[in-house]
């Protein structure tokens, strides 16, 4: 304590510099206090909005772990899994982002993506590891906070580019939801969802096409089940077409554009169109102008099949609808009534004439011999075809005297030439039978006996005309002799006289005959049987 | 006896330097003639740093603890732990002494310092007549048991760096894992700015 009182106060004073200037320290706290500040508004701004799902079960759905995705981008997780008052579903309670808010309107779904492994693909296969995740899709509409979960994914995941389309078909077959539709291979779309028609008498199946196939279904486009092997085997012989492997293991559907249409008529959306049993249906023309005939063929139609086509000169312009067998009670008569359909806009016309109907048309044709007849389309399969061809010179063996089927006009028919074929060659051999043949061998054997006799004296007159023959010659030679003498006189016959013109003319005659003569006699050493028949034409 | 009256160095005129430890009779403050550091009496702004990395640290606490400090990712499933869901974790898993270890390491000892380091600094600026020989105590622990909050950070950076399989496993930092290491480091240096000489300067007049 020896410390003097001014010492004291000095040291307080230097103890005690309270007065100095701001230090460059107090930065710290604004920055920490900012960072903080930054970092916890950043993840305030950042939470969106609380929404409670319902899902009927919270199978695989764990809290804070599932997440909330859309386009696998996180907008959410699950903050608490509750069961419902009901008991019998579960309500998922979810902190979404901020982004999130935008997507919950009043028709956004929600589902549970799972593993799925099929013979379509496989997909959710993260989710194997990682876990289910909830997944959405956004919808329209007021906001809304609590949503009804999806039992299923839907049928269109997200907002893809393209278009739908409906398709009607009588038989789902191995169709279902994820089923392929290809276009020339190309796997551009799949089906959606199928469901029965109101009147329950087909399927309708929604598929979805991707942009930019989708501008490809025009008003002309068929599709058809491209289910694996097709094996048919038709008037036109065995075919067998195949589709892509996919297809083969889990059926797929096809289709293609008609080079006829144009982009401009692409069609809207949910347009209707036929799904057809196979690429061959596909590919016939429907026409709606049809006309109805009635034919009747005498014997057997084994062979003719609903859908034979019907040719017209190797063309196909139509098919057979219906066959059936007919039994007329009065006449105790059978007939078999063949139902074909002809689709006269198959044919091409030229020099159209609005007032003529195809019916007048046809019956302009019938007059002029236009007729059915049954024929082999296939050797192999022993199919039938029905081929129209004109036979001008056969008549109309109507029955319309008898005939019930008023709804169509009678299409006159003739034999089949096979049928027709074997009816001449059994009228020829019923010929055959009916010669005497045993006639006819003894007056074979009398005229063989005539003809022996015949060629004797043949013989004989041979001989004789050898004789002749030489005879000749010596006559010829005679006659040689007589024209030397003759130019001797000629030689000594005045040239330019009369005489000598006439005489010279004479022995140009003379050589003639001779000649003539001499051919006469070559032609019969040659052909001494000329002298019996007579020179052969040749 | 604690509280004699006390004979310090700065009652008689001398100031120590911090470095050298020469002591020197002057009543400026000056260079030490033995290693030219500027001698003072005390650490010069000594509460004005301690309250300004104090109040530094707190904002930091705030973000430490109430966001994910490690987010885990195990085949796919990211999941991330805040401090205390860690712990809530721990002892979920039946692991009460690292869930106490963790609790004390991360939480108790960084708010104890912060507490302790407010509390002498209360006691200097309103010059309360305390056992200072026991906030003295209470000051060594504080600046002795700070590093130790650290063990949290090491232990998060040695799984990020270890614990990166890919898609299998992988612990990723996060935000709060920054700020914990700012407030650790912050009450680190807050301990350090502090002098306590000060808690005994105004003791001297009691007795």
């Amino acid at each position: 304590m020896n410390n003097s009182p001014e010492e004291e106060i000095e040291a307080a004073d230097i103890t005690l510099s309270k007065k100095a200037t701001l230090p460059l320290v107090w930065f710290l706290p604004l920055i920490a206090l900012l960072v903080s500040a930054w970092l916890i508004f950043k993840s305030e701004s950042e939470k969106g909005v609380v929404i409670t799902i319902n899902f009927p079960t919270a199978e695989g759905l764990e809290v804070d772990k599932t997440k909330i995705r859309y386009l696998d981008v996180e907008v959410g997780k699950v903050t608490a899994i509750s069961i419902n008052e009901d008991l019998k579903t579960i309500r998922v309670t979810a902190q979404m982002t901020s982004t999130a808010t935008e997507f919950l309107k009043k028709t956004t779904s929600f589902w549970v993506v799972r593993p799925q492994v099929g013979l379509g693909g496989v997909s959710g296969l993260g989710t194997l590891l990682s876990g289910p995740y909830i997944e959405l899709r956004p919808g329209m509409g007021e906001d809304q906070r609590h949503f009804g979960g999806l039992k299923a994914p839907p049928v269109m995941k997200s907002n893809v580019d393209g278009k739908q389309f409906m398709l009607e078909t009588s038989n789902l077959g191995s169709m279902r939801p994820g089923t392929v539709v290809n276009f020339h291979g190309i796997p551009v779309g799949e089906v959606l969802s199928h469901k029965l028609s109101d009147d329950a008498n087909s399927i309708r199946l929604s598929i979805f096409i991707n942009s930019p196939y989708d501008q490809f279904v025009r008003k002309n486009t068929r599709f058809w089940i491209d289910s694996g092997v097709d094996l048919s085997a038709s008037a036109d012989g065995f075919k067998v077409r195949t589709g892509p492997l996919i297809s083969l293991l889990s059926g797929g559907i096809a289709f293609r554009a008609s080079p006829k249409d144009t982009p401009a008529e692409a069609q809207a959306e949910n347009t209707l169109f036929q799904l057809y049993e196979t690429y061959d249906q596909s590919t016939q023309i429907t026409y709606t102008n049809t006309l109805k005939y009635v034919m009747h063929f005498n014997g057997s139609v084994r062979g003719l099949t609903i859908g034979a086509p019907v040719q017209l000169r190797g063309i196909p312009i139509g098919k057979v609808t219906d066959i059936s067998l007919e039994l007329d009670k009065k006449t105790a008569e059978i007939r078999v009534p063949v139902i074909v359909e002809l689709e006269p806009d198959r044919i091409e016309s030229v020099n159209d004439d609005a007032k003529v109907s195809d019916k007048d048309v046809m019956k302009q044709l019938i007059k002029k011999g236009l007729r059915a007849q049954l024929q082999t389309g296939s050797l192999v399969t022993g199919q039938l075809l029905i081929d129209l061809d004109f036979h001008p010179g056969s008549k109309i063996v109507a029955n319309d005297e008898h005939d019930h089927h008023s709804d169509y006009n009678e299409f006159p028919t003739i034999a089949s030439s096979f049928e027709e074929f074997s009816r001449s060659a059994q009228t020829i051999m019923d010929k055959v039978a009916k010669l005497p043949l045993d006639k006819l061998t003894i007056e074979m054997n009398k005229t063989l006996a005539s003809l022996q006799d015949t060629s004797k004296a043949a013989t004989g007159m041979l001989i004789t005309a050898n004789g002749t023959l030489s005879t000749a010659k010596e006559t010829l030679g005679n006659a040689s002799g007589t024209i030397k003498s003759a130019q001797g006189v000629l030689g000594n016959l005045e040239p330019g006289s009369t005489g000598y013109y006439e005489f010279h003319k004479m022995l140009q005659e003379l050589t003639q005959a001779a000649s003539s003569m001499k051919q006469l006699t070559d032609y019969l050493e040659q052909h001494p049987e000329s002298l019996i028949r007579g020179k052969d034409e040749e | 006896m604690l509280l004699k009256p006390l004979k310090t160095a700065l009652t008689q005129g001398f100031m120590r330097c911090h470095d050298c430890g020469c002591l020197i009779k002057s009543k400026t403050e000056t260079l030490c003639p033995v290693c030219g550091h500027p001698v003072s009496a005390r650490k010069p702004h000594s509460i004005q740093r301690t309250v300004a990395l104090i109040i530094s640290a707190l904002c930091l606490y705030v973000p430490a603890n109430i966001f994910p400090i490690m987010s885990v990712t195990q085949l796919g499933i990211a999941e991330t732990h805040t401090i205390v869901g860690g712990i809530a974790t721990l002892i979920q898993s039946d692991m009460i002494p690292i869930a106490l270890l963790v609790l004390v390491a991360s939480i108790l000892v960084p708010l104890m310092k912060l507490l302790g380091l407010t509390m002498l600094l209360l006691c200097v600026h309103y010059r309360w007549q305390v056992n200072a020989r026991l906030f003295t105590q209470l000051y060594r622990i504080i600046a002795f048991v700070g590093r130790w909050s650290m063990l949290d950070i090491f232990m998060i950076s040695i799984l990020v760096a270890l614990v990166d399989l890919g898609g299998v496993a992988q612990v990723i930092a996060g935000s709060a894992a920054t700020a914990f290491a700012g407030v650790v480091v912050l009450t680190m240096f807050a301990a350090k700015s502090f002098d306590p000489r000060l808690l005994w300067d105004h003791q001297i007049s009691n007795e």
